[in-house]
Order: C-alpha cells, then structure tokens, then sequence
C-alpha cells in the first residue's frame, strides 16, 4: 500500500484583487488528520483546490511523495478524493445512484465495489436512503454521500473542504467517528473547517489569517504557544492586537 | 491509470445525463414542445401568398368602362375591393389601416378611353407596408394586362410576352418554402440551448469542481454530456419532418442518408457552439442567452431562412459564409425541394465540415480541466 505526504513549500496565489495565498509552507504526513483552521476568507478552499490540481499556484511548489519518492501529480492524482465545500452532488440522481456513478468513474470493479458499498453504507449507516435523492437528505447526510463518493476509490489522501459546515452537532460528532477511522488506516486526511472548537480534534493544525499560516503544529501545543486557551481565543487575541 | 480516454466513463456520463434528463421537465418539455410549437407558428402564421388584400376603390366616373375596369379586381381572389365612403377623403382608409390600397377612378375615365385618349387610373399603395405592397403592385401588372384585353376592341397580338415556370415548387407554395427550413431553425436553436445549459449547469451547481477532481478526462465529459442530447434532438428533427411531409405535404426530392450526412454535420456544429458558450460563462442564465442570441437570430436572419442572401449588402452576404445556418439552409432546401445529389451540396457540406473543426477546436480548448478562472 502506498503513502502518500504532501510537502508544499512557498506557495502564493492571487485570484482577482485578493492575495488568497501568501507564502505558504507545511507538509502532510499520512495517518494524521490535519486541520486547515482559519475564518472565512483566509485561503482554506484555494490550497485545498491547489491540493487537487484544480487551481495552479503562482509560485511555490507542491510535491507529492510516494513513500518518500517524488512522484508526479498524474500519477497519485486518482488516489486522492476531494469532497469540495460547495454543494455539488446532482439533488436528482439517488444515492444508490451516486455510488454506482463513481464506481464508473474510478473503474471500480464489481465485485470490489459491492464490498465497499456495503461497509460505506453501514458505516455511514446510510442504509435505509440508497434510493433518496441527493437533494431530499438533510445537510448531515448529504455530507456523508459526499464522504462515500470520495472514499469508494479507497484512497490514500483525503481532502475535505469544510465537510461540517451546516451540519448539525449529532451529525458533526459522527462525521468525526468516520475520520478518525480513516487515519487509523493509515490515510493522510487534511480537511478545514471554520469552527474552531473542531481545531481542538486534530492531530495537527495549520492556522490560517489572510492567506499566512500564523501557526502550526499539534493543537495543544500551538495554543500554549500562543498563550491561548482556545483557538476562538486566539483569534480574538489576534484581532485586538490588529493582526501583527 | 488515468490516462487515455476510456468509453465506459464516458457512457457512465451520458447514463447519468439521461437520468438528468428523464426527470427535468423542462428539457425533455423544450426538446419535444419546441419544435412543435415551431412548426405550427412559422408553417401557418408566416404567408407570403397574399389574398384579400382591402382596397377600396373610389369610382368618380362610374360609366360602364370603369366598372368593368374594377371587376378585374374583384375577379381575382387577391383583392377584396369596397367601394369608397362618399362624403370621405378615400386615401383616409390608408391612415386607418382600413385597406392596402386605394383605386380612385376620376371622371371622363370612360370618354378618354371611348375616345382612343390615354385613359389615367390613380392606384395608391400603403408603402409602411413595403412587403405587401411589393406584391400588389407585381399583381397590379397582371392585372392590367387582364384589362386591357377586355377593355380594348378586340385582342392585340403582343410583341414580347413572357412565360415564366417555376421548376420547383410550381405551386409558388410559400409555407413549402418556410417549412423545409424549419429543420434547421429547429436543430440550430434546440441543440445549442440544451448542451449550453446541460454543461453550465454543472459548472453553476459546483459538481463539475467534484467531476474535475475524479480521474474522468474532459473529452468523456463532453462526449458523454453531448451524446444524449444528440439522440434527443435527433427525435425532434424526425418529429419535423414527418409534420412537414404529413401535415403540409412537402415533397422529398433528395437523398435521405445525404440528409442525414448533413443534419450530422450541422448538428455537431451546434452542439460544439453550445459547449463553447457554456464554457465561457459557466452560468445557465448566460448561457441561455447566449444561446438565443447566437442560435436563433443567425438561423431566423441570416440563413435565407425568410430574407433572400442575394438582396442582402454585400457586407451580410459576405457573413453568411461563416454562418453554419446558412449552408445547412442550402442543403435542406435542396434535399425537400430540388432533389439535388452529393455533387452540387459538395460546397456546403465541405463548408459546414470546415466550420466543424474551427468551433469544435474552439470548445475544446476552452474547456477547462481545472478551476482557475
């Protein structure tokens, strides 16, 4: 099994007027869930969106690592799955149907796909709505579709824009169980989030303000080094103190 | 893994575009409703034969001359002739819109012409209509010569007279004229609009950004997305055609599969425009727009679908070239009504071929692979 990190070095983008990103440098190990934490605005979606491929940095590089070998985005391309922000799976198409639309797209076999549509299913505990439509689950569920489509392909990065927002906090607590079962097998998991009690539940943060990481680290420890008790404290610390 | 197209995500596209389509009213309502709704608006409201036209006629000599004068007119299913208000200026019928035209008749029409003297009628024409009026007054000729035959002692052997035949369409049958056109209205409109929209609105709901994020190569999109629109039109276009031969007993001279050839051709064209224009401004009511705009005026205006090519400034008939509208419009007249063959539609078909590769490039090299804007 392959594992994937992620070394991304300088990286800077301007889409229109704004700086999303102004030099920013991490890397991503597998088996660790990383929190892009950050107000909205602060450039969670843009790296994440370099991450994919879909949006290409202005300078800086984005490395891609295969057991400690540099490999070329093509190549690990399809063993990452992205779930974006934004609502994009089809309100009419069913979830049985959604499954079945990305087993053909990754060109999952059959007998490979049953499998895992069982465990995802159950997992998800999705079970009694395969034949709902996208657009008729409340907001939980329909982040759990999203979370099944991108993990059907098995990968070994995941990359999660936001996959709380609008949940409700029974759902959010679930959602979470399904991450850290993730990472228990070994997958690289980076997603963001806006709530900044869910920074605490990481294993590694990035905070993000203005498209500069202010911090990073292991939660607890970024917090004592900031003198804060949590993260929204943090960053009310920094607004009063006019964003050094 | 990734490289290289791969037709089975390619179809997993078009099945999912079908299952879009099967349960969107408004596509499947616009793809079968608007051809019909086409058909019956341009092939019964657009006439150029013109019948019962309102004249009024003002007969201030009426002496036996100048009445048979004006049954020339009433004799003829064309005009609908009312003699004038008498207390009333008769060209005030023209201002009401109550006729097309006025025939006043001034005293002394029948002495003049008893007397071997140039007899004068006044015709007055409403020129805000310029296109009626054209044909009356080519009737006008006819129609004098009618008289002067009766009115004349005796038949004069004329020193030059024309007979002219109409090759095709003999019957002069406007609605023939306007509905062997419909094919093309009909797939220039439809297919542009449906693949602008289908595609837009994935780009506008977000689920391309997740489509892009998946191994799935841009051409599966685009031919998956495409395919099912393709068949669909295709259903439209038999719908037309079988109206027009059943309902309005057009003839069908030509090859069928050259038909089909060409229909290909221009369909492709079409729904490469359409890609195009969803590519660009990634939003569904843009791109509708758009879709109007560059679909519908060019085939309505620009094709000879109504207006003749040749009495446009060159400037337009220069345009045309470049309009795919235009060649289609050659061969689907030519196919219904003329019956002609692969040789003489060699320049359209190569034309739309052509056209094909420049839009075909165009929408593929805007189409995008990544998000950036």
């Amino acid at each position: 099994m392959s594992q994937i990190s992620i070394q991304i070095k300088n990286l800077s983008k301007r889409l229109g007027p704004n700086q999303a990103l102004a030099g920013i440098t991490a890397s991503f190990e597998p088996a660790l869930l990383y929190g892009l934490i950050g107000p909205d605005g602060a450039g969670k979606t843009t790296l994440m969106r370099i991450l994919m491929g879909l949006l290409f940095p202005d300078s800086g590089e984005c490395a891609y690592l295969d057991n400690h070998q540099t490999v070329a985005f093509e190549r690990v391309r399809s063993s990452i799955a992205y779930m974006p922000q934004q609502q994009s799976l089809y309100p009419d198409l069913s979830v049985a149907e959604h499954l079945e639309f990305f087993r053909d797209l990754y060109l999952i076999s059959g007998k490979v796909f049953q499998k895992r549509r069982a465990e995802l299913l159950h997992l998800t505990r999705m079970e009694p709505f395969q034949d709902r439509p996208a657009g008729k689950l409340s907001g939980g569920m329909y982040k759990k579709l999203g979370l099944m489509c991108a993990l059907l392909q098995s990968p070994d990065v995941v990359l999660l824009d936001e996959p709380t927002n609008g949940v409700d906090p029974i759902s959010r607590r679930e959602f979470w169980d399904l991450l850290y079962r993730l990472i228990r097998q070994k997958i690289l998991v980076i997603m963001s989030t806006a709530y900044m009690d869910e920074a605490e539940r990481c294993s590694r943060v990035l905070v993000l303000d203005e498209g500069k990481i202010i911090a990073a680290g292991e939660p607890l420890s970024v917090l004592k080094q900031e003198k804060a008790g949590n993260f929204e404290e943090l960053f009310l610390q920094r607004q009063k103190a006019g964003r050094r | 893994m990734s490289a290289g197209f791969r037709f089975s995500r390619a179809w997993s596209i078009a099945r999912k575009e079908v299952r879009h389509v099967r349960r969107d009213p408004f596509t499947l309502a616009t793809a079968l409703g608007l051809p019909i709704l086409l058909v019956v608006f341009f092939g019964y409201a657009i006439d150029f034969n013109v019948k019962d036209i309102h004249m009024i006629a003002a007969d201030r000599d009426n002496t036996r001359a100048s009445r048979e004068w004006l049954k020339n007119f009433t004799s003829s299913r064309f005009f609908k002739l009312e003699p004038a208000d008498p207390g009333q200026d008769p060209q005030s019928a023209l201002d009401t819109e109550q006729a097309k035209g006025v025939i006043i008749i001034e005293p002394g029409f029948g002495n003049d012409l008893g007397a071997g003297r140039p007899a004068e009628v006044q015709i007055l024409l409403d020129g805000a209509d310029n296109s009626t009026t054209g044909i009356i007054s080519g009737y006008l000729i006819g129609i004098q010569q009618a008289a002067w035959k009766k009115i004349s002692s005796g038949p004069r052997v004329q020193p030059l007279s024309l007979q002219t035949r109409f090759l095709f369409n003999q019957e002069q049958n406007s609605r023939w004229f306007v509905v062997s056109g419909l094919v093309v209205v009909v797939i220039g409109v439809l297919s542009i609009l449906l693949t602008a929209l289908t595609v837009a609105r994935e780009w506008e709901t977000g689920s391309m950004e997740l489509l892009l994020s998946t191994p799935v190569r841009p051409l599966e999109i685009i031919f998956g997305k495409l395919a099912p629109y393709l068949g669909l039109v295709l259903v439209s276009v038999v719908m037309v055609y079988l109206v027009a031969r059943i309902q309005f007993g057009l003839p069908f001279m030509g090859n069928h599969l050259l038909f089909l050839a060409g229909i290909l051709l221009f369909l492709c064209l079409c729904l490469a425009q359409g890609l195009l224009i969803s590519v660009i401004t990634r939003q569904q009511q843009l791109a509708m727009q758009l879709s109007f705009i560059s679909g519908l005026l060019p085939t309505l205006l620009l094709s000879g679908f109504i207006f003749p090519i040749e009495s446009m400034p060159p400037f337009f008939q220069y345009l045309t070239y470049i309009l795919a509208p235009r060649w289609f419009m050659v061969i689907s007249r030519g196919l219904f009504l003329k019956g002609v063959g692969l040789l003489e539609l060699a320049q359209p078909l190569f034309m739309l071929l052509l056209l094909n590769l420049i839009m075909m490039g165009l929408a593929l090299k805007r189409f995008k692979k990544d998000l950036e804007p």
